[in-house]
């Protein structure tokens, strides 16, 4: 929970002192602006490298989801294998990126904690009741002081008992009666 | 009730009733909890015999005809999933859930799968409760307790449990506390005596010796019963902790798997010792106190009542205050207490993370990160203590304030009546020591106020370990089965660590007594997964294991595991001798034994030039043997178990070739009549196997014996190909590898 903290503790350092890179093959050679995403037939994702190959039943994935929400775009094939990963999806062309950010919003279900009606914590048990962006929502986080993952100082990743994921993108941004809840447990 | 048809609100069954003939009957009808790919909110999935219909809140009912389905999956999502019903022609239907209904929806697709099969429709009879049936809370675990239905006196109630053995010592000082407590009524009443019936009137010197007298020996009996009451109590005390750790670490150690991919090991190791801790300081330092303090309160109350009523009223003005503010209080430490437990919780999970991998973080040279992240945990500790302290001292203070208010009072009042003559003035001085002796306890509950809320919230996170379900290892249908014969039978298995997201699927494999199988397949495919199956560290999701053709979780566990030999992926060694950790599966093996399991294992010439042989401490986890001599001690562990089932994950992975091969020796000697599961990268090394059982993306793809399987030129065929060549290229410098092929 902590070493994604510490993480971008390092990653800053890394950005202050320059680091011999390591020497890796080179990555493939890949034109962004031949990379194409599109659906044919419109519930199928294919993802076509223009002049070099296409490939069938793509997926489209985060490389670090929490990290690198906006960058970082990795495109699967039906083997999960990578085909092929973005830095930086707006180099990419319209289409494609409208494409992409569906897909990713399909895959992603996370829910953004807007407002919190209720906190119980009982037992190590916290009870929650939340607005999201999702809709009004209640579940069950065990252990939330030491389950509860903070992905930087004020942004919060809570996961409950089931998996289901929520975020708190900035704690400070909450109304104060939310914040004061939270204040309580974590 | 069945699981599967739940109920629909009426004007979605209208819309139902609309949309299907009505004469036919409904199989299944789930609701998925996301609206559209998008947002919370409700939608239906109906199947009959002939269609699926998905019927949204508002919006038109979709049906697809059961002979227009193509398939029927599951697909997870990040958070949740989709159920995907693919058609014939067209675009395929999706049905969002959350996380919460992955283990519904996985049983639904499969059902309409079945049903679109013309198969008969199995589901499951039963699904696990995820709310509360008193409350409708969810619950913290599928079918587990419901914590919010256990009151808050319930803590105090299990604490007490913990003493009820000792019933008789209890009892004992609860007598010794009363008298202490009658002794201690004494001495006011005493010096009343004195003051009215010896220095007012000026007279009856007499009376004045045995009164003294009297005082002496009261005060003697009191130091007596203080005595016996806290050597007593503390013994209880001790004793009662002494249990409830004990039960801890029991339950610790029966606990499954499972429990243990979810917390870490250094906060559970502060549970043992930390809150473990509080919980023995209250049990042996206040609850005695709580008990005599408690007595001597009523004592006290009931005398001043009895002598003077009106004046009584006065003293316990401030009462009410305090009280409420108590109550106020309760919430705000209890969550200072709590937080602070979990805060060491962390705190000891960082300390026993970075100390058990200093070796990395000094090759690493991450101490000075390492310290730092230490600073922070330990500053975040003092800031809940401090924090904690403050608000409770604030209290405390507080009530100390107000309650000598009442002093104020009595003298004030009092001394009204003394001088109206309604009040003699020995019984005011009484009236006030015993005003005295009643603020003591009431200041010493204000104390001990904050050391009970701390040992509760420590006792909550004690409990709750002790509350998690546990191995089955008492299940009373449980077969038992002394001798295994070794027969496995995977059928049909599928698992998942994660609902929803299968590791290993349509698994189907029948092993005989005494077969050796040979596991292979890429590396995270599933492998280890497969033994840990076996040993029934994980129940499989769907399907069934059997050993001897009975069902693994109607076998006692005790009967099994006692009967496995196995020689894990990363070996784990004890700090204890070299001997004690060979003996670890059977402690009264002779050194004899011992010694030839070590010989067999190749293992006896490293021992023996070791300067404390057999009797070298190994360090802690091994850390003071090469990764192949603690392999090779492994081996020997389970060749002294001779166990009916052996399991060898990549057990030789470490060792040079000639020193393996000669291991390949013993260990094919030792198979003999054992049923062997072994998987190794290094296919040479399975070239004793009976058959190869090959996986690839969770499920079995090839099985055979080597030379079906090259024969196959399939998947195995391949591998042995590529490892072929590239031991070609590592054997440049002379080693003669040859991987698996005759
Ligand atoms: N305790 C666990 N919780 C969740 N997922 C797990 C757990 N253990 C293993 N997995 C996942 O299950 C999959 C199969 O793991 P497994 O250990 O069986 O692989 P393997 O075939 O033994 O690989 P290797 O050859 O590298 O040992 C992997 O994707 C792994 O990430
Ligand atoms: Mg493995």
């Amino acid at each position: 929970m902590d070493n994604t903290k510490s993480l971008s503790d390092e990653d800053k350092a890394k950005v202050q002192q320059p680091v011999t890179p390591i020497q890796t093959p080179p990555p493939e050679c890949v034109n962004p602006k031949d990379i194409r995403l599109f659906r044919d037939p419109p519930w199928k994702l294919r993802l076509t490298i223009a002049g070099d190959r296409s490939y069938l039943m793509v997926r489209v994935v985060r490389a670090a989801p929490l990290s690198q929400p906006s960058r970082y775009i990795c495109f699967l094939d039906e083997k999960n294998e990578v085909i092929w990963t973005v830095e930086d999806p707006s180099v990419l062309d319209a289409d494609t990126r409208r494409i992409l950010e569906e897909e990713l919003d399909q895959r992603y279900m996370t829910a953004v904690i807007e407002v919190i009606n209720s906190l119980r914590n009982e037992f190590g048990v916290s009870y929650w009741d939340v607005q999201t962006n999702r809709g009004n929502r209640e579940f069950v986080v065990r252990n939330v002081s030491e389950s509860a993952q903070w992905v930087s100082a004020r942004r919060l990743l809570l996961i409950d008992v089931d998996g289901n994921r929520f975020e708190i993108p900035d704690i400070d941004v909450l109304d104060k009666r939310s914040f004061g809840l939270i204040d309580m447990v974590i | 009730m069945q699981p599967f048809i739940e109920s629909l609100p009426p004007e979605v069954d209208a819309k139902l009733q609309s949309a299907k003939p009505s004469e036919e009957q409904v199989l299944i009808q789930v609701s998925a909890d996301f609206s559209d790919d998008q947002a919370y909110g409700e939608k239906w999935l109906v199947a009959t015999k002939l269609r699926v219909l998905v019927v949204p809140a508002d919006g038109a009912v979709e049906e697809i005809p059961l002979d227009a389905i193509q398939d029927v999956k599951t697909e997870e999502l990040v958070g949740g999933g989709c159920l995907v019903v693919e058609r014939k022609s067209g675009a395929p239907v999706y049905l969002h859930y959350s996380s919460s209904l992955i283990p519904k929806f996985a049983e639904v697709a499969q059902g309409i799968g079945q049903l679109s099969k013309g198969k008969p429709l199995e589901l499951p009879t039963e699904m696990e409760r995820t709310r509360c049936d008193k409350c409708g809370r969810l619950l913290p675990e599928k079918d587990s307790k419901c914590v919010a239905c256990i009151k808050k006196w319930h803590t105090l109630i299990r604490i007490q449990s913990y003493v009820n053995p000792y019933r008789v010592q209890l009892t004992l000082v609860v007598v010794i506390t009363v008298i202490g407590v009658l002794i201690n009524l004494l001495p006011p009443l005493i010096t009343e005596r004195i003051i009215d019936d010896v220095l007012i009137p000026l007279s009856n010197f007499n009376l004045l010796v045995w009164l003294v007298a009297g005082l002496l020996g009261a005060y003697l009996f009191s130091w007596l019963s203080e005595i016996g009451h806290t050597a007593l109590s503390c013994w209880l005390g001790f004793r009662a902790a002494e249990d409830i750790r004990a039960k801890l670490y029991r339950c610790l150690q029966f606990l499954p798997i499972r429990f243990y991919d979810k917390h870490k090991v250094g906060a559970l190791i502060s549970r043992m010792t930390n809150d473990a801790d509080r919980l023995e300081d209250f049990i042996a330092f206040e609850v005695p106190y709580v008990i005599s303090n408690a007595l001597l309160l009523v004592g006290i109350f009931c005398l001043l009542l009895y002598k003077n009523w009106v004046l009584t009223l006065y003293v316990l003005l401030p009462v009410p205050p305090i009280v409420l503010g108590g109550i106020f209080m309760w919430n705000r430490l209890t969550r200072f207490w709590r937080l602070w437990s979990a805060r060491w919780g962390r705190f000891s999970s960082h300390l026993n993370e970075s100390i058990t991998g200093i070796r990395l973080v000094k090759a690493f040279a991450q101490e000075d990160r390492e310290s730092t992240v230490f600073d922070r945990h330990n500053d975040a500790l003092r800031q809940v203590n401090v924090s904690g302290n403050r608000a409770w001292f604030v209290f405390y203070t507080i009530t100390n304030f107000l309650m000598s208010f009442g002093a104020f009072f009595v003298w004030y009042f009092g001394g009204k009546q003394v001088l109206g003559q309604e009040f003699k003035l020995g019984e005011l001085t009484a009236f006030i020591s015993f005003l005295w002796m009643l603020y003591q306890p009431l200041r010493w509950f204000g104390d001990s106020y904050n050391f009970m809320l701390r040992a509760f919230a420590g006792a909550e996170r004690i409990f709750e370990v002790m509350d998690a379900p546990s191995e089955p290892f008492d299940n009373p249908n449980a077969r038992n089965i002394p001798k295994i014969d070794g027969r496995i039978t995977f059928k049909d298995v599928m698992f998942g660590y994660d609902p929803g997201k299968p590791v290993l699927r349509d698994i189907n494999l029948a092993v005989e007594p005494g077969e050796m199988i040979g596991l292979v397949g890429k590396s995270g495919v599933g492998k280890s997964t497969m033994v840990n199956l076996i040993c029934r560290f994980y129940d499989v999701t769907h399907g069934t294991l059997q050993v001897d053709n009975e069902d693994v979780r109607n076998v006692r566990i005790e009967d099994l595991r006692s009967q496995i030999g196995i020689v894990l992926q990363e070996p784990f060694l004890f700090n204890r001798t070299i001997a004690e950790n060979i003996r670890y599966g059977n402690p009264e093996a002779s050194f004899d034994e011992v010694m030839r399991a070590a010989i067999a294992a190749e293992a006896h010439d490293f021992i023996v030039a070791k300067p404390d042989g057999y009797d070298t401490m190994v360090g802690e986890r091994g850390n003071k043997l090469s990764g192949g001599e603690g392999q090779r001690i492994a081996i020997a562990r389970a060749i002294l178990h001779n166990p009916k089932i052996l399991i060898l994950d990549e057990a030789t992975s470490s060792l040079d070739t000639a020193t393996e091969k000669k291991i390949q020796a013993a260990i094919s000697k030792l198979i003999e009549g054992r049923t062997t599961f072994a998987i190794a990268h290094r296919l040479s090394t399975l070239r004793n196997a009976n058959r190869l059982v090959v996986l690839d993306e969770g499920k079995i793809e090839e099985i055979g014996t080597h030379a079906e399987l090259m024969g196959r030129k399939g998947l195995f065929y391949n591998l042995v190909k590529t490892q072929k060549e590239t031991s070609a290229v590592m054997a440049v410098g002379g080693g003669k590898e040859d991987p698996g092929s005759e």
